[in-house]
């Protein structure tokens, strides 16, 4: 891997796929997230990076409102995507998520097989019309995660007997097998060794031709790696955002700079 | 010489221990107490504990081999000869014990001592023995009134012997110790030690409980089963004792009792299980923290009723009107205790029961198995049936034996609610009976340890005792694995 | 990676088209959520409906069983028929029987009758029917104790038979006396005509606790005094035994016991034996303590036993949690000073984890005092008039009964009235155990540490 990579690639700013605006977080008294605005385009890999507790994982919930299963969370603003309000009274969360996907910090397969592991998204929002259907989904879910080849003969072993890398790409096999347009990871390495690592940050690159990949991760030189557009926050505001190379060679933030320099953090 | 004595004198001494021991080992440093290895409170101690412990683990041996002792003393001092005309060694053993406690300590006791009866013939001492209050299995005769004579006599000299060996033993254990109590004498290890050895003979008391159970049903069951042949009490499938005989006309056979049991406690279980389950889940997915914090507390009230309060409200309430709603206008039975009375109260008895345990079990469910199928587009019922019940599946199914264990072993419900009639039935408005129904029946009254009517209770109890302790551990077993699978 | 993306289109997902036009798919789901989350709702009320149904159903019924029905009369303690002797010696006044006492209730009854001014159509036998038996071995006794009161005219409150008091707590009627061969409809209008003078009343009753059970035909006077005491001593006892040595044996399992399979056999044990169904406890009572160890029947002193036993995983199991809560710091700090591992629990871990023994104690007991089935076993069911004597007396020897089994017992009897006496006895039970709940919520309340 060459971490300078990222000065040389061009990023080809398609639309705006999530627009925030002014989005305010409380957690009962705690103001988690203030006045933060972004712009997230589509087909592009964009890096959340600072501090721990910074607020990047907590933004990263709002967009398809996890945070509105925690009863002690409150998110004020405006989120869209593709023009929609997501808090508008009438989206419903559940086909919200189903339209944007997440992989979690922790590889967190259900005590299932790895077919039903990935079939399980199709399964419930009726995404097959019959079995070899599913199993068509299932198949091009795993190949997309880059699992294929190493679990095809063993689709009914359960899923929590993988390995920790292999337990990150079933998840994000699973939740590619519904088809999502937006693609949340929740620092979806920290939890694996640089080998498993480095599979998963070739499948992030991957994932890019289809998908609007939003990761949030606490390692710099991940996100230099993997993402085009990088955005810094500190005690749950925004920062700076920008290009990725341009936020790593050229802050313009002094918070910025003390943390890539390795000041703080 | 009287127990409560001994033990009075038994306190006098170790109380006597304790003061000269302390005084002896201040006494050694010349009364710098800092001199001594301890502190003056544990020669003291010392001083109680070897004046005592040796002295009260004699007494306790003693009193339990005493007995013993005497019934094989009186069984050959009364050759086969004299027993009357049918009746067992056993229940003359019995009548001579009886007989000696009641000249003991009876009304007759004064009287007898001042020699009033030393002509009485046995018939007359015995119409006075029962005057006062002494119960007799036959009428006394010559050979059982003199082995009586002769057991009482043996058994004063014994408690004699005891009185003075026990107190003896105290006197030696604290004169050791009071002529140890000096300065370098390390008295709080010695403190300690048997103070660890008192604390492990407590928690030992656990397997002596277990081993008192399983010891205790084992003989009685053996028992029975040289009376009663084993294949009949497991295959028979009537179950009619009689009353008069002995052993050869009743029917014991457990099949209608295990039926009965096993039909009750499954409709226990169809009642308490989903109730349960899903109170579990709403509670702890679905409800306001106001609602639960009232809910909650309100539902395990059920669980801290007494059952004798459950038999009540199934015979008072529940019967009649299963009976006077459903049962008598389908001509289904016209009785209020009924399998179904009985499986509707104690369903309600184990929803606390079910649910309680099903709460800890679903809410050791990580917390990422949910985020994962919320983040998928799962609803929550959704994530619920398909992810959290599934991984929860050998928790609940540990549960839900655990209930099943109870439900077999409940007493009182079933006592009030499910009848007395012993019946191989599929009718729910039928009144059936249980093993723990009978157990109770036999063992209350009028009960002759030597007929297998009486006995069968015991081996009714055994396989009771096993069927729960399997059900249990393997319960406990599966619980334990599935904890371990998320820690 | 080979196959790792397989080009083509996206296939067409859930998440496709508007976010805010509902699918009906989507509606469905909805639907499902909606029942399932109503099954859950329904599921807690019901629990909730059985709890208020049973408290419900043994407080009316029950509650009656603290009013009692009572006759106002004088009775003229006639010295001819009491003592003929007139020497007022306890032998030769004990060989009158209540047969001799009951004609002066008869009479003392008629005299009240006329002296309300009452016209009653019955004879003075059948009227006598208003008056418990009980009364006439009372009236008996009260004259045994006080030899004096022969030849006065005495004040008496009567308790009135159980079919009238049932009359005036709604179990008996007009209709229901027609077809009753204990009670008459002349009966039941003599007592309303005593009741509008004044001579008849129904009233809070507190005999009801502490009078001693009453044969099958008195329901009117059967009482929980022996039941009461018998349960006390049985708690006593518990108590007694099972808290310092259910204490003794956590402080070894959670400080002392190594790691070895003497101790897990001790901790799989105790943990069955918290399952083990209470009425094998009870054939243990009788095999050991009563068949073996030669202890009596229906003694306190063997429910005692029996149910220390049956009590000891209880506590253990919540001393062990009480101990476990104390942090290790405490005990570190008490060895660094050179406390012995001894010293450092009894001085330092044992007080502060005192609160929660006790509120694991305290429900213990309250297990112990409900619990029925193994007491069957050991002779508590049996009709027990005498209170027992004191503890030093050796009162733990004498036969008694215990709460629960009284309300079995009653059950056990004919007359409907009994039902009353042991919804009763319940409501006395219940208000024993949501005392020592509230005792344990408050300790725990009170005393509670979080570190």
């Amino acid at each position: 891997m060459n971490d300078m990579r990222h000065v040389e690639r061009t990023v080809r700013v398609d639309t705006t796929k999530i627009t925030a605006r002014d989005v305010q977080v409380f957690y009962g008294d705690t103001h988690a997230i203030r006045n933060v605005s972004v712009d997230i385009p589509d087909k592009t890999v964009t890096a959340f990076i600072g501090p721990s507790g910074c607020g990047k994982s907590t933004f990263l919930r709002c967009l398809n409102r996890m945070n509105d299963t925690i009863s002690v969370a409150r998110v004020e603003g405006r989120i869209e995507i593709d023009g929609e309000d997501i808090y508008d009274r009438r989206v419903d969360p559940v086909q919200l998520r189903a339209k944007v996907g997440m992989v979690f910090q922790k590889p967190n397969p259900f005590p299932k097989s790895i077919y039903d592991n990935v079939a399980y998204g199709p399964r419930i929002h009726g995404l097959a019309r019959d079995r070899a259907d599913l199993d068509g989904i299932v198949e091009k879910a795993l190949r997309r995660a880059a699992l294929w080849a190493e679990v095809k003969d063993r689709l009914s072993a359960a899923g929590t007997g993988l390995s920790g890398g292999q337990q990150q790409r079933l998840c994000i096999a699973r939740a590619v097998a519904t088809s999502p347009e937006v693609l949340l990871m929740d620092e979806p390495c920290s939890a694996l060794d640089p080998i498993a690592t480095d599979q998963v940050e070739n499948l992030i690159h991957e994932l890019r031709e289809n998908y609007s990949v939003v990761i949030v991760t606490h390692s710099m030189s991940q996100a230099s790696r993997v993402s085009q557009k990088t955005a810094y926050f500190h005690l749950g505001e925004l920062v700076e955002y920008g290009e990725t190379g341009q936020i790593f060679t050229n802050p313009q933030d002094e918070r910025t700079e003390n943390y890539i320099t390795g000041r703080i953090g | 010489m009287q127990v409560s004595f001994i033990l009075l004198s038994l306190a006098a001494i170790g109380a006597l221990a304790f003061v000269t021991a302390r005084h002896r080992a201040i006494a050694s440093v010349g009364g710098d107490a800092r001199r001594l290895h301890s502190l003056p409170i544990y020669y003291g101690l010392n001083g109680s504990i070897m004046a005592l412990v040796p002295a009260l683990a004699l007494l306790v041996a003693w009193m339990l081999v005493q007995p013993l002792f005497l019934d094989g003393a009186i069984r050959s001092d009364l050759s086969d000869s004299v027993l009357p005309e049918g009746s067992a060694m056993g229940l003359v053993v019995s009548d001579v014990r009886r007989v000696a406690e009641g000249l003991e300590s009876g009304p007759l006791a004064q009287s007898f001592i001042a020699g009033d009866f030393a002509d009485a013939t046995p018939e007359e001492v015995g119409r006075m023995l029962v005057r006062g209050g002494t119960a007799l299995g036959a009428p006394l005769t010559r050979p059982v009134l003199d082995a009586a004579m002769e057991y009482r006599t043996t058994s004063r000299t014994l408690r004699w012997i005891m009185g003075i060996a026990v107190l003896a033993v105290a006197v030696i254990g604290a004169a050791v110790a009071i002529h140890r109590s000096e300065g370098s004498y390390r008295a709080r290890n010695v403190v300690e030690t048997g103070m660890l050895g008192l604390l492990m003979v407590s928690a030992s008391i656990a397997i002596l409980t277990t081993l008192g159970i399983v010891m205790s049903m084992l003989f009685e069951t053996a028992n029975f089963f040289s009376q009663y042949p084993f294949t009949r009490f497991f295959f028979n499938t009537t179950w009619q004792p009689s009353f008069s005989g002995r052993g050869g006309a009743s029917e014991l056979g457990i099949l209608p009792l295990l039926w009965g049991t096993l039909y009750i406690s499954l409709i226990a279980l169809i009642v308490a299980v989903p109730i349960g389950l899903f109170s579990a889940i709403y509670l702890s997915e679905y409800a306001g923290r106001a609602f639960r914090s009232v809910a909650k507390p309100t539902i395990e009230i059920l669980a801290g009723i007494p059952t004798i309060v459950y038999g009540l409200f199934a015979l008072i309430t529940v019967g009649p009107l299963l009976r006077d709603a459903i049962a008598s206008p389908l001509g289904l039975g016209n009785s209020a205790s009924s399998v179904m009375t009985a499986g509707l109260v104690m369903g309600i008895m184990l929803i606390p029961f079910v649910s309680s345990l099903s709460d800890d079990i679903i809410n050791a469910v990580p917390q990422a198995m949910r985020d994962g199928s919320l983040g998928l587009g799962a609803t929550k019922s959704e994530t619920i049936r398909m992810v959290i019940v599934p991984a929860a599946l050998p928790g609940i199914v540990g549960a839900v034996l655990l209930a099943a264990s109870r439900a077999i072993g409940e007493t009182m419900i079933v006592v009030l609610g499910a009848g007395a009639a012993a019946r191989l039935d599929l009718n729910p408005f039928e009144a059936m009976t249980t093993v723990t129904v009978k157990i109770v029946s036999q063992l209350t009254g009028d009960t002759d340890f030597n007929s297998p009517e009486t006995l069968v209770a015991f081996a009714l109890g055994l396989t009771l005792f096993v069927i729960t302790l399997g059900l249990n551990v393997l319960a406990l077993f599966i619980v334990r694995k599935y904890r371990e699978q998320y820690e | 990676m080979t196959d790792a993306t397989a080009p083509g289109a996206v296939p067409s997902g859930a998440g496709q088209g508007s976010l805010l036009a509902r699918d009906t798919r989507t509606a469905k789901r909805n639907a499902a959520e909606g029942r399932f989350k109503i099954y859950g709702l329904v599921a807690v009320c019901i629990g909730i409906a059985a709890l208020i149904v049973l408290l419900t159903s043994i407080l009316t019924s029950g509650l009656s069983a603290f009013r009692q029905t009572t006759i106002d009369m004088q009775v003229t303690l006639d010295e001819e028929r009491l003592d003929p002797s007139g020497a007022r010696d306890y032998d030769e006044m004990a060989r009158v029987t209540t047969f001799g006492y009951a004609p002066l209730l008869r009479d003392g009854l008629q005299a009240t009758i006329a002296a309300a001014g009452i016209e009653a159509d019955l004879d003075p036998g059948d009227a006598m029917d208003l008056i418990s038996d009980e009364s006439i071995a009372q009236l008996r006794n009260r004259v045994l104790d006080n030899p004096d009161l022969v030849g006065q005219t005495i004040d008496l409150t009567v308790l009135a038979s159980g079919r009238i008091d049932g009359f005036y707590k709604g179990r008996v009627s007009y209709a229901s006396a027609e077809l009753d061969s204990n009670v008459s409809p002349e009966q039941l209008r003599l007592a309303e005509a005593l009741e509008e003078r004044g001579a008849l009343r129904t009233g809070l009753d507190w005999r009801f606790l502490t009078a001693p059970d009453a044969s099958d035909t008195r329901p009117e006077a059967a009482g929980l005094g022996v039941a009461i005491l018998g349960s006390a001593y049985m708690m006593l006892i518990v108590l007694v035994l099972a808290l310092p040595i259910g204490v003794a044996a956590s402080i070894y399992l959670e400080e002392f016991a190594p790691q070895n399979r003497w101790t897990d056999l001790i901790e799989v044990n105790i943990s069955n034996l918290a399952a083990v169904p209470s009425i094998v406890f009870g054939i243990l009572g009788l095999a050991i303590f009563i068949n073996f160890a030669g202890l009596p029947q229906s003694a306190p002193i063997v429910g005692g036993l029996v149910l220390t036993l049956m009590t000891l995983p209880t506590i253990i199991i919540a001393t062990r949690a009480a101990l476990k809560a104390v942090p290790p710091s405490i005990r570190d700090a008490a060895l660094g000073l050179g406390a012995s591992k001894m010293q450092s629990v009894f001085h330092h871990v044992l007080p502060l984890a005192m609160p929660g023994i006790l509120t694991g104690t305290i429900i213990g007991l309250a297990q112990a005092l409900g619990e029925t089935a193994p007491l069957l076993l050991i002779g508590m069911v049996a009709f027990v008039r005498e209170y027992p004597d004191t503890p030093l007396d050796g009162g733990f020897f004498d036969p008694a009964t215990a709460l629960p089994v009284q309300v079995f017992n009653w059950t056990q009897r004919s007359d409907p009235a009994f039902v009353e006496r042991a919804s009763g006895a319940i409501i006395v039970l219940l208000a024993f155990l949501l005392l020592m709940n509230l005792t344990a919520v408050f300790l725990r309340r009170r005393f509670e540490r979080r570190w």
